[in-house]
């Protein structure tokens, strides 16, 4: 079975133990936790008492002011909720990328690790879901420390290849997550951005906070290649391009920032949060980064 | 339709071959990629869909401007001409050579100017009146040419100023060698446009039918060069007829002895149809004048002038002789150097020596060749003699001889062999004598060589009858034209019809398949009433052999006491002796060689030429002796080296008289003479000018090439980086 210390180095666990993943908003849970609902009920930390007023449970009369004042009141508790997390891991083939060591797949894990890690820490729940053309696996969320363990091992068996469509499994996988929570969608984000930002629409008419931490390979930043190159597709199995790489670098680049500017304004309408991580920075560094920010807001 | 482009370098545009090596080079790459598998296929595949035609554009853009890099350094390096353009391009700048006429016939004068006045300041004009930035060549046509500038120059006004210092008189001027001179000129020059201007008095012996054929070959090279010049011929002569010359000298004697009197009979010629009644000629012997005879020449006659002389001291005279007749003194004068010998050196081999008088192989031949000396005369002989054992032969015994007779030698060996070829190749005479104690297999073998070797003839089997009183044969009496003999042509100088051989070696050319082998072939000079030859001639190297095919003795022939022996004798050895080696009477631009001693070289030689300078010659060390070696005597006349140590040596140089007729052709035949070889005839400046403003065309163009290569290098990096957008094109951040 495998450990959590075979993602994580004892320095990454250190860089990240300290901070605490707050969700944006405020989601429904039944656990208590670190985050506030703003719903008032009958949890654990008292908040208030109301007069009695006919059709409130009877249950929830204090007898003890009963006792004192012989008035009905209802005792109201603030409710701590916990984080539902939803770690939604892209398994296509582009993901299997990386020329120097690191796939892209690896070092999403590691980063879908990491925040497992974390949230389950804090007691908060996560949950799972890989997909490529549709979704392979969905793990429900739970905050149990052996969860953890379940989710280490489903990161550790998926292996990426095929091909992918984002939008159409994002669709799929909306009636599935009923209940809102935080989405943590670990991909590259490669294919239609309109049908992506649709999706994740769909996504956010649910109420879910979506966070994307988008995975690049120095490589697809740079192009960096020279000579005469064959370009065969990692998605689709015969796809193959001979080309002079330095006569097209140009125009690949114009695409690139033109792909990207259309993923960050899509997300930034969507209030979605979009993180570029590449593969050759330390991810525990960037993922304790990414959530001083969010910690700030 | 020819095109318009011609190459100077024509087998360097193979190189253009070398436009394959980018597209190789692209192709190599195409086929050695690298596979990269490739998840962002999306961002790059939309790329791709609107980039590749550009991209193929571009790529294909990229590879003719490399593949024209080196194709273009190929043309450019065959220097190519752009021929196309006639009339347009009148400022090109040409290269042009002049071949001017310096035959003394250019002296001839009319009204106190000379034909050689008018083509010098012609000359003088065409180079002046070249485009800026041409280049020139002058070529004198004076016997075959030679240049006025060491190469073709871009110094147009010191050409001009060259020129103006030239004078005429340099030998015969023959048109086709002077042409094929100027082609091989060209390939040093360097301008498209070229031009050939031939100066020439159209004098009627340099163009006559005989030279017309080999001129219009000449012209024919010319024009098929890869830049074919225009030719024009410029006709600066005048019609001046009047000219005698002094054809030749002739000498009663094969060589001259101190003391001896010599007959010089000098030919003279009047070409012209002037009569001179009472034409006054010189004889000069070394530059002083000796005696003056007048004679009567009329129009187109010959006369004969005879003068005699005895030389009071041994070594090198000249002799001159000058009919004071016309203006053109270049042919009124004809000298002659002549070596005045104290003694002849002979070596006598004796191959069958005796102590009883006269029966020793070569006892007679001693006396006869000094007979004063052997008779207590108290007269001096000519030759001295010295006989020789034939174990004694070697190169040392042979050096100071001028002959060597060998008399019933049995056979030398290897070495004493190569001793004597090299005694004649360098000029010596041999004269070989058979007898009883020869051995033909030698002789026939080592001796004769297959036609290679000293001996004229293979020696055949012995015929006669050695009987007292057996068959015997003769000389045959016929006319001789050698001129050891035709001293017997003369009845009165004795015969040889009381002379009877009893034995006599049958004297028979090699095989026919050797004998083409050989250099040169023997010349019988008699025969005898057997119809076998009796004496054969052979050149060999610069000496000469004769053989006899009898005895030197009286063994086999009674002709040792015969009153034609010792005259005999005497003409063959003074014949072989008269090979003056090297040469003291030259041809015009014929080298002065003199062969000194071995210890002068090192050492400086003056020569001092008939315009009177004196020029220095270094004397090189050659096998056993110095050498000294002048090649500039274009000028004919008398040019005297001297050497440390040694006495002064006099060489002649006298000019053909062939351009001693001064006809000329007539108009209408210089006319025909432009149709048929397709070249410009012009009479005047002005008429040249004319033409050659509408004969310029042709430019070279390797210039603008070089610069189209140059862009094209910054075109190609310009384009590479462009299309790359290499440097331009930031990575985007994260």
């Amino acid at each position: 079975m495998a450990h959590v210390t075979d993602f994580l180095q004892p320095s990454d666990l250190k860089s990240i133990s300290n901070l605490q993943v707050l969700a944006r908003g405020v989601v429904e849970g039944f656990c208590s936790g670190l985050h506030r609902s703003p719903h008032k009920g009958f949890s654990v930390e008292f908040k208030q008492h109301r007069q009695y007023v006919p059709g409130d449970e009877i249950r929830h009369i204090d007898w003890r002011v009963f006792g004192r004042s012989d008035r009905y009141y209802i005792r109201e508790y603030e409710e701590e909720t916990n984080l539902r997390a939803t770690i939604i891991l892209d398994l296509s083939g582009s993901m299997n990328y990386g020329r120097n060591g690191t796939t892209k797949y690896q070092y999403a894990t590691r980063l879908a690790a990491c925040l497992s890690y974390l949230m389950v820490g804090q007691q908060d729940s996560v949950g799972l879901v890989t997909f490529d053309t549709k979704v392979r696996r969905y793990i429900p969320p739970r905050s149990r420390v052996s969860h953890l363990r379940v989710l280490i091992d489903e990161l550790e068996k998926g292996k990426p290849g095929g091909e992918t469509e984002i939008g159409k499994v994002f669709h799929d996988l909306v009636p599935k997550l009923h209940r809102r929570g935080l989405l943590v969608i670990i991909s590259d984000l490669f294919g239609n951005v309109s049908e992506l930002l649709k999706a994740l629409a769909h996504f956010r008419s649910a109420h879910h906070e979506i966070l994307i931490l988008q995975i690049w390979d120095r490589d697809e930043l740079d192009f960096p290649f020279k000579g005469w190159t064959q370009f065969d597709s990692l998605e689709v199995a015969g796809a193959k391009h001979l080309l002079d790489p330095a006569l097209l670098r140009s125009a690949y680049l114009s695409n690139l920032a033109t792909f990207r500017d259309e993923l960050t304004k899509g997300c930034r309408r969507h209030r979605i949060d979009l993180v570029p991580f590449t593969t050759d920075e330390p991810y525990a560094n960037a993922l304790a980064a990414y959530l001083t920010k969010r910690r700030s807001r | 339709m020819p095109l318009p482009i011609s190459l100077l370098n024509g087998a360097l545009i193979v190189g253009a071959a070398a436009f394959a090596i980018p597209i190789i080079i692209h192709l190599f790459h195409k086929s050695r990629f690298q596979v990269v598998k490739w998840g962002a296929m999306h961002l790059l595949e939309t790329v791709i869909r609107v980039n590749q035609r550009r991209i193929k554009l571009e790529q294909l853009i990229l590879l003719l401007v490399r593949a024209a890099l080196p194709a273009l350094l190929a043309l450019m390096m065959a220097r190519p001409i752009w021929i196309g353009a006639q009339k347009l391009l009148g400022n090109a700048k040409t290269s042009t050579i002049v071949l001017l006429d310096n035959s003394y016939s250019m002296q001839a004068s009319r009204a106190g100017q000379s034909n050689f006045s008018i083509a010098r300041d012609e000359a003088g004009r065409v180079i002046n009146n070249l485009q800026r930035g041409s280049e020139v060549q002058v070529v004198l046509m004076g016997e075959g040419g030679s240049t006025l500038e060491d190469a073709p120059t871009y110094d147009t006004a010191r050409v001009a100023q060259e020129i103006g210092k030239l004078d005429a008189g340099f030998g015969a001027a023959e048109v086709p060698p002077a042409l094929d001179f100027a082609a091989g000129i060209f390939n040093q020059m360097h301008e498209s446009t070229r031009n050939v201007v031939v100066l020439t008095d159209f004098q009627r012996v340099s163009f006559e039918a005989t030279e017309d054929a080999l001129l219009g070959k000449k012209i024919e090279q010319l024009k098929k060069m890869a830049v074919a010049p225009s030719i024009t011929f410029f006709d600066v002569g005048q019609d001046v007829r009047d000219n005698v010359a002094v054809d030749s000298l002739e000498f009663s004697k094969l060589m001259v002895g101190v003391g001896q009197k010599i007959q010089i009979r000098s030919n003279l010629r009047n070409y012209g149809d002037a009569s001179y009644p009472d034409l006054r000629v010189y004889f000069r012997v070394d530059g002083k004048e000796k005696s003056v005879s007048q004679v009567s020449l009329q129009p187109h006659a010959t006369a004969q002038v005879l003068f005699s002389q005895a030389f009071d001291t041994p070594g090198s005279h000249v002799v001159e002789v000058f009919a004071d007749a016309d203006p053109l003194k270049a042919d009124n004068s004809y000298l002659a150097s002549i070596p005045v010998r104290d003694k002849v050196p002979v070596i006598l081999v004796n191959g069958d020596p005796s102590t009883e008088p006269l029966k020793g192989a070569t006892d007679f031949a001693e006396i006869a060749l000094q007979p004063f000396s052997a008779g207590k005369v108290e007269m001096a002989d000519l030759i001295s003699t010295k006989v020789i054992k034939p174990e004694d032969v070697n190169a040392k015994a042979l050096s100071g001889a001028a002959v060597v007779i060998l008399g019933n030698v049995r056979r030398l060996d290897d070495g004493q062999l190569h001793a004597l070829e090299d005694f004649v190749k360098h000029g010596g005479g041999l004269l070989v004598f058979p007898g009883n104690r020869v051995d033909p297999a030698w002789y026939n073998g080592a001796f004769f060589g297959d036609s290679k070797g000293l001996l004229p003839l293979a020696i055949g089997e012995l015929a006669g009858d050695p009987k007292e009183n057996g068959p015997t044969t003769s000389i045959t009496t016929e006319h001789f034209e050698n001129a050891a003999l035709d001293l017997f042509n003369d009845p009165r100088n004795g015969g040889f019809s009381d002379v009877a051989i009893k034995l006599w070696f049958k004297l028979k050319p090699a095989a026919a398949g050797n004998a083409a082998g050989a250099a040169t072939a023997p010349v019988i000079l008699a025969h005898l009433d057997s119809g076998d030859p009796f004496l054969v001639e052979k050149p060999y190297g610069d000496g000469r052999v004769i053989a006899c095919s009898t005895a030197l003795d009286a063994e086999w022939s009674n002709f040792p006491m015969r009153p034609a022996y010792l005259p005999l004798l005497q003409r063959l050895t003074v014949y072989l002796a008269s090979n003056v080696y090297p040469p003291r009477n030259l041809d015009v631009g014929r080298p002065i060689v003199a062969f000194l001693p071995a210890a002068s070289a090192g050492k400086k030689a003056a020569i001092v030429t008939p315009e009177g300078l004196s020029v220095e010659a270094p004397i090189v060390k050659r096998g056993e002796r110095g050498v000294v070696e002048y090649a500039k005597t274009q000028r004919p006349g008398l040019y005297t080296l001297t050497a440390p140590g040694e006495p002064r040596i006099d060489y002649v140089v006298n000019a053909s008289r062939r351009e001693s007729d001064l006809a000329r052709l007539s108009p209408q035949e210089i006319a025909d003479f432009a149709k048929t070889h397709g070249v410009t005839v012009v009479h005047s400046g002005n008429e040249y000018r004319q033409i050659d403003q509408t004969q310029r065309y042709g430019r070279e163009f390797w210039k603008p090439i070089l610069w189209l290569l140059l862009i094209l290098c910054f075109l190609e990096l310009f384009l590479q980086q462009l299309f790359a957008r290499s440097r331009g094109a930031r990575p985007l951040p994260v």
